[in-house]
């Protein structure tokens, strides 16, 4: 059976947390964003500030740049910065995802070039995986390294890659050998300079109105060799493990958080019952979700790989993103609709498809816990 | 902190002396005196005392063991009865819903008890001798009567009795929920359909992979209210427990019911004492709703800006 232990946070918690608070009302930018999702909200001097402040790669080495702190610590910032409408994406994948695995797979050299300046909020990174024919299906994929003289030449495209049109480098998932029997395999991992020769980058426009993702075109495009990320033909193993991270954190479940604050507000101090209850029950799922990614982040911080955990979390975080919303829109006559909410709501509703598919589709998580059960 | 060799030792001796057998007898309104005899012996009964050395986290994590086997006695009133009274004796104490008039009503066994609690959504708590029971049932066959009592007593204790014993609906559904999750997978993996188990088919493992899901969120809820215990957001932890336990209970009763299917449905198969109790502990001692509306009405209070800091900030 699947535990989600208690853990109760460190004792500098709560100074931290007024820290990351002070931090955010004296930011001159312009604070709450109507929605507290992750994937919007791109704001380089932002990340700089965070950097400076040493709360990017919080649980890195300090030799790398980083704070040499508990994966709890690292909790209370990100959580805070989500709540409060910060804008996080510039850094948020660089910090949540490609920094460790560098830590973990890379290079001594690898590690020296780009983990001081991600922790700087200096370098951002994207995540290379899905393809045009290759959604949930990851092993699949067709682009292409094949080694040549000075490096590997790139061919193929990379589909849905939040940011690439703004960040520095993705993170490539390729294939080094022709598939063959097991499909998992002949793949491996790649840092590419995403404003390198051979790349074309093409935003796509979804349907809130935002660019955020694109097509990643890769035409003989040279990486040199020592960009290769762990081992040629490792890139499976690799890239599974990212997941606990991907999967469990607070921005699982607080991407609709705007919504239920100007919900809130919305209501009053005296709601109506049915108001109330509608309060109430939201309540009871967050504070209830919160503790389960916390108790995530302690099975991170004992050094544990919770893929199955980190699944189950997303899992009730997104259906929750979803519920969340309607359940604030049916407790709330149209009337009573303030500029707030209308905006918050809007905005969140819009974006709330990709809650389900980004970062593992519903369908891909729910055969992850099933594996983890046993079923499979 | 709980004594893990107490609740290993309960859940041993629950799951040796319950079966399908002594439901279904209790369930006909017989007090499983056999039963309730091997729970005093191991003195379970006494657990909690103040002299005890156990604590109220024992306390539930007994009564979410008792759960996992449906339980069929008022061990949770029982227990909390000795806290709130003191140990007298070897009769039944029960704790069922103080009214106007003198009838008490949804008393657990209320029919064999020597003495009563009432208790109020207010915090309120009185004894009584019962004088006269009407025998009454939940939808899941557990005794819930309704007794007319005589003179009543104050009782002044000093906790927040009600949410108190909502928390041991909460344990219990916990327990049920952790059982019933375990039945579904070992029927999924037993039953074959197509030439292969169910388990195979993706729409079956999806069904048990969103009920652990659920269930695994209602036992970290129920978990974080006991831990909360003796603090001073103790009931609005409790408040949000019974509100997402009660919402997990109504999803995983339907998929599991769903992944058994006609066996499951008869009264022969043992699933239903657990999915039963789990539908109807929801209304017992404040629904989802009364809960709900407590909490909400706390955060509105807080006001909006103060919501983010309520979540955040438990203690």
């Amino acid at each position: 059976m699947l535990r989600f232990d208690g853990v109760t946070l460190p004792d500098n918690a709560a100074d931290l947390r007024r820290e990351v608070r002070a931090f955010l009302e004296n930011y001159d930018g312009k604070l709450p964003r109507p929605n507290s999702d992750f994937g919007s909200g791109y704001d380089p001097e932002f990340s700089a500030r965070l950097g400076e402040r040493g709360w990017i790669g919080m649980t890195w080495p300090e030799a790398y740049g980083g704070g040499g702190r508990s994966f709890f610590e690292r909790y209370v910032v990100t959580e805070e910065l989500l709540a409060a409408g910060a804008p996080v994406v510039a850094h948020w994948i660089a910090d949540r995802q490609s920094g460790p695995l560098l830590l973990r797979y890379g290079t001594e050299a690898q590690r020296r070039e780009y983990l001081p300046r991600i922790t700087q909020g200096r370098c951002f990174f994207s995540i290379g995986m899905s393809e045009p024919n290759s959604g949930s299906d990851l092993a699949s994929v067709r682009t292409t390294a094949n080694a040549v003289e000075g490096g590997w030449l790139l061919n193929g495209t990379k589909l849905w890659t939040s940011g690439a049109h703004l960040n520095h480098y993705m993170v490539a998932l390729v294939r080094t050998e022709p598939r063959g029997e097991n499909r998992h395999a002949g793949l491996s991992q790649f840092i590419v300079d995403l404003k390198g020769p051979g790349i074309e980058v093409r935003p796509i426009r979804n349907m809130a109105g935002d660019e955020d993702f694109n097509e990643v075109v890769f035409t003989d495009a040279l990486v040199p060799p020592e960009n290769l990320v762990g081992e040629a033909g490792n890139g499976w193993e690799q890239v599974t493990s990212e997941l606990g991270y991907e999967r469990s954190g607070p921005e699982r479940y607080l991407s609709a958080f705007r919504v239920y604050v100007e919900f809130v507000r919305a209501c009053g101090g005296s709601p109506g019952s049915s108001q109330a209850a509608a309060i109430g029950r939201i309540a009871g799922h967050l504070m209830t979700l919160r503790r389960m990614s916390m108790s995530v982040a302690g099975m991170l911080e004992s050094g544990a790989s919770p893929n199955v955990e980190a699944a189950l979390v997303k899992e009730l975080g997104n259906n929750f993103e979803k519920l969340m919303p309607e359940l604030a829109r049916l407790a709330l006559p149209p009337e009573a609709h303030s500029a707030g909410f209308r905006e918050a709501y809007a905005d969140t509703l819009l974006h709330s498809p990709s809650f389900t598919l980004r970062g593992g589709t519903r369908e891909i998580l729910r055969g992850v816990i099933a594996r983890g059960l046993g079923l499979r | 902190m709980t004594d893990s060799l107490i609740v290993d030792s309960a859940a041993k001796i629950f799951a040796d002396t319950c079966n399908k057998n002594v439901l279904d007898t209790a369930e006909r309104g017989e007090f499983p005196e056999a039963l309730w005899e091997a729970v005093c012996e191991n003195g379970f009964h006494l657990l909690a005392l103040p002299d005890s050395g156990a604590g109220l986290g024992d306390l539930f994590a007994v009564v979410r063991a008792a759960g996992r086997q449906a339980l069929p006695v008022p061990l949770a009133e029982a227990l909390l009865a000795n806290r709130w009274l003191g140990h007298e004796g070897d009769g039944l104490v029960s704790v069922g819903l103080a009214g106007n008039g003198g009838a008490w009503s949804e008393v657990p066994w209320g029919r064999i008890a020597t003495r009563v609690l009432g208790v109020t959504a207010a915090n309120e708590l009185f004894v009584a001798c019962p004088e006269s029971v009407v025998r009454g049932a939940n939808m899941a066959g557990e005794a819930r009567d309704t007794v007319t009592v005589g003179q009543v007593e104050p009782v002044e204790v000093g906790e927040p009795v009600y949410a108190t014993l909502a928390l041991s609906r909460v344990a219990a559904s916990a327990g049920a929920l952790e059982r019933v999750l375990e039945m579904g997978l070992r029927y999924a993996g037993e039953r074959e359909q197509f030439g292969r188990p169910i388990a195979r088919f993706q729409a079956v493992q999806h069904n048990l992979a969103m009920a652990a899901a659920e269930v695994a969120a209602a036992v970290r809820a129920s978990d974080a209210a006991v831990e909360a215990i003796g603090g001073k957001r103790f009931e609005l932890e409790v408040a949000a427990a019974k509100s997402r336990v009660g919402e997990a209970a109504g999803v995983v009763v339907e998929a599991i019911h769903q992944v058994h299917g006609a066996i499951g449905f008869t009264y022969e198969h043992e699933l239903h004492h657990y999915t039963r109790r789990l539908w109807a502990w929801r209304e017992e001692f404040g629904g989802e709703v009364y809960w709900q509306t407590r909490l909400g009405e706390r955060i509105a209070a807080l006001g909006a800006d103060a919501v983010w800091d309520f979540v955040a900030t438990p203690r």
